[in-house]
């Protein structure tokens, strides 16, 4: 029983960073910008708190650090991707190799092998006690002790739908996606919608970075995220960018990660293996949501994406 | 042939497309280089002048630059034709795995008939790791972006277990295979790294070259990549197209993966194809070379004179080795920008002039 409840705490702990980036990613999506510098951007995020944190000691001036990184990167994406017509994915790709060689270039030139912030991660900022929440059974340890960000990422499924239905920037936001001309016919400055889009994702993954890096490993080296952005992508892509589908997808990748990870310690060698199951879930998913969808249409050949 | 005017014009501007990013990169990389209290034109003179322009120098570039030409055109291949094919990195190591493990199965056999076996099973292993995702892209119209990605990922754990636990090697200090054959490791030529491997690289290049440029699959594959509906309504077969592209990217790939275990690496280890991974230098080749093979050969050599001055930047100077890969990043970069410079399009007569130079 503690087993499966560890399973399932642990599946909350790996769904946070995912939900965000996935929660972050969408607008773009829905914009009709595809962002492959999710993984990136949350490596910035994460190595630029804590290296702030390391020399600050203060998560309050690192997390805006972070932040602050993020709206640059943002803007930088987008300048080159819709001011610049750049081939946005080769831009969204740069940005995730610039993450890693910036992380790898201060590792080297401080000549550390990681930073190490445990010194600086207070029992709160790791994990939060929900108090009388945390006393119901079973229920209780499954939900207790997780950090902020997490509960706040599962706060975000509601906020993201809210707007992107409600609202009327959620709104426009569908509309430069599905067609542009009907945008700029109205008179949406187009620009504008893609720059927000994209600057609120690279915001959602600099809060994931955060989380993965300050929140739960206290510690930053250049392969923290393990494809944590690709893996939103993916949920993105599976639940058609609708933020209740994606989050789902994004949920299933977490547990199936928590899986892995728990499995691991229980049965020995052989545990390397299940470290993919997570990617190879999500190539079964979008096989079977590529078939069900192949059934529905009748296009011949090469179908829109 | 006539040459038009225009047309020179054309290759020019794109010659400066792709070499203005190339010296924004170089401009940002000299400002942390002053960060790191070094004279910048002395640490470039050293990854230039040791790599490029010294005879034994030259040739370690030439090697390095083989497995790098064919990552190149692996991806140019599928990006061309509109495929985002990211697998190259994941279909190089296995690739690669095989090979060091069949190397060292197989090591009674002459080299004569053991080199060639190996290389054909590492192109055999590249376009087996790629059936899936073409298959899937072919039949289901499955992402093939984030199909591949992901495979990566799953690859390089299978790798990792296979490699620490199956097939480690107990003698060795750390995780790796069992060293290949006397027999299986390429000779080198002139006293340098240089091996014959290069020799089939070239060879390669030109069938590769003939292919893109002068028949009906290379004109069908740009076809494709302008726009495949219309490419399909004119009576292309796309999906059959689409497994040919994918499947041949995979087969170059794994030629590299396999190139590069029998003329530099001999065993498999977890950081067999170093970082970022030849797979993603060939991203930056097939970009910087801008998909047409003469430019990726080009650029294949430029990236091999970086690789290899990196380490002589690590060894004479104070500035990190990791400044290759921040470079590269940042051309990457500015690469995505199609067009610093605007290119005017081509008048349609013309399309048809452009086919030989391009």
């Amino acid at each position: 029983m503690d087993f499966i409840i560890k399973i399932l705490s642990d599946s909350l702990y790996f769904t946070g960073p995912i939900l965000l980036c996935t929660l972050g990613g969408l607008f773009a999506y829905k914009a009709n910008m595809i962002n492959i510098g999710l993984e990136g951007m949350m490596l910035f995020g994460g190595f630029i708190s804590t290296l702030v944190l390391f020399f600050t000691h203060s998560w309050i001036i690192a997390f805006i650090s972070a932040l602050i990184l993020a709206i640059l990167l943002g803007m930088l994406f987008s300048y080159f991707g819709v001011t610049k017509k750049a081939n946005f994915i080769i831009t969204g790709f740069a940005i995730n190799l610039l993450a890693i060689a910036i992380g790898k270039y201060t590792l080297a030139a401080l000549g550390r092998i990681d930073i190490n912030v445990i010194a600086d991660v207070t029992r709160s900022m790791a994990s939060i006690d929900l108090g009388i929440i945390g006393e119901i059974p079973i229920i209780g340890p499954i939900i207790n002790n997780q950090s902020f960000l997490t509960y706040l990422s599962f706060v975000l499924i509601f906020v993201v739908q809210f707007i992107l239905f409600k609202t009327r920037f959620g709104t426009y936001v569908r509309v430069v996606g599905e067609s542009e001309e009907a945008a700029r016919s109205i008179g949406i400055s187009i620009s504008k919608i893609k720059y927000f889009a994209i600057i609120i994702g690279a915001l959602l993954c600099a809060f994931a970075g955060y989380n993965v890096a300050v929140n739960q490993l206290a510690s930053y080296t250049p392969d923290i995220t393990a494809g944590t952005g690709f893996i939103a992508i993916a949920a993105i892509y599976c639940g058609q960018g609708n933020p209740k589908n994606s989050s789902l997808y994004a949920i299933l990748f977490g547990i199936s990660r928590s899986l892995a990870v728990n499995l691991s310690l229980r049965i020995g060698v052989i545990a390397g293996l299940l470290e993919m199951i997570p990617y190879i879930m999500i190539i079964i998913v979008l096989t079977v949501v590529g078939i069900i969808r192949k059934r529905k249409t009748l296009y011949r050949g090469f179908l829109h994406e | 042939m006539k040459v038009d005017k225009s047309v020179l014009k054309q290759i020019g501007l794109k010659t400066l497309n792709t070499i203005i990013p190339v010296l924004i990169a170089f401009a940002i990389g000299s400002i942390v280089i002053l960060f790191a209290k070094e004279n910048p034109l002395n640490i470039y003179f050293i990854l230039f002048d040791r790599s490029f322009f010294r005879i034994q120098g030259f040739l370690k570039t030439l090697h390095y630059a083989g497995p790098l030409i064919l990552a190149g055109l692996a991806i140019a291949l599928s990006f061309k034709s509109g495929l985002f094919n990211m697998g190259i990195e994941g279909q190089i190591v296995s690739a690669g795995f095989v090979v060091a493990v069949l190397g060292y199965r197989w090591q009674s056999l002459p080299s004569i008939t053991l080199i060639p076996l190996l290389l054909v099973s590492g192109i055999l292993v590249g376009v087996l790791v790629a059936l899936l995702p073409a298959f899937l892209k072919a039949r289901y119209n499955v992402n093939e972006m984030v199909v591949t990605l992901l495979l990566n990922y799953a690859i390089v754990q299978i790798l990792e277990y296979l490699t620490s636990n199956v097939f480690r090697d107990p003698s060795s200090g750390y995780v790796s295979t069992n060293m290949i054959g006397q027999s299986a490791i390429m000779t080198r030529l002139l006293g340098s790294k240089l091996t014959l491997f290069f020799f089939v690289v070239i060879i390669v290049f030109v069938i590769f070259y003939i292919i893109f440029n002068h028949s009906k699959l290379g004109f069908e594959i740009t076809a494709m990549g302008k726009n495949r509906f219309f490419a399909e309504a004119t009576g292309m077969r796309i999906q059959k197209k689409i497994m040919i592209i994918m499947l041949t990217s995979g087969a170059l790939a794994g030629l590299a993966g396999a190139g590069w275990m029998l003329s530099e690496k001999f065993s498999y280890t977890l950081d067999f194809s170093g970082t970022p991974g030849l797979g993603w230098d060939g991203m930056l080749i097939a970009l910087l070379g801008s998909h047409s093979p003469i430019g990726i050969l080009i650029a294949g050599i430029f990236y091999a004179v970086l690789k290899t001055g990196s380490s002589n930047i690590a060894i004479f100077t104070n500035v990190p080795a990791e400044i290759i890969v921040l470079l590269q990043a940042l051309i990457v970069l500015f690469l995505s920008l199609k067009s610093i410079l605007k290119i005017k399009p081509i008048p349609v007569g013309k399309l048809f002039q452009r086919k030989e130079k391009s």
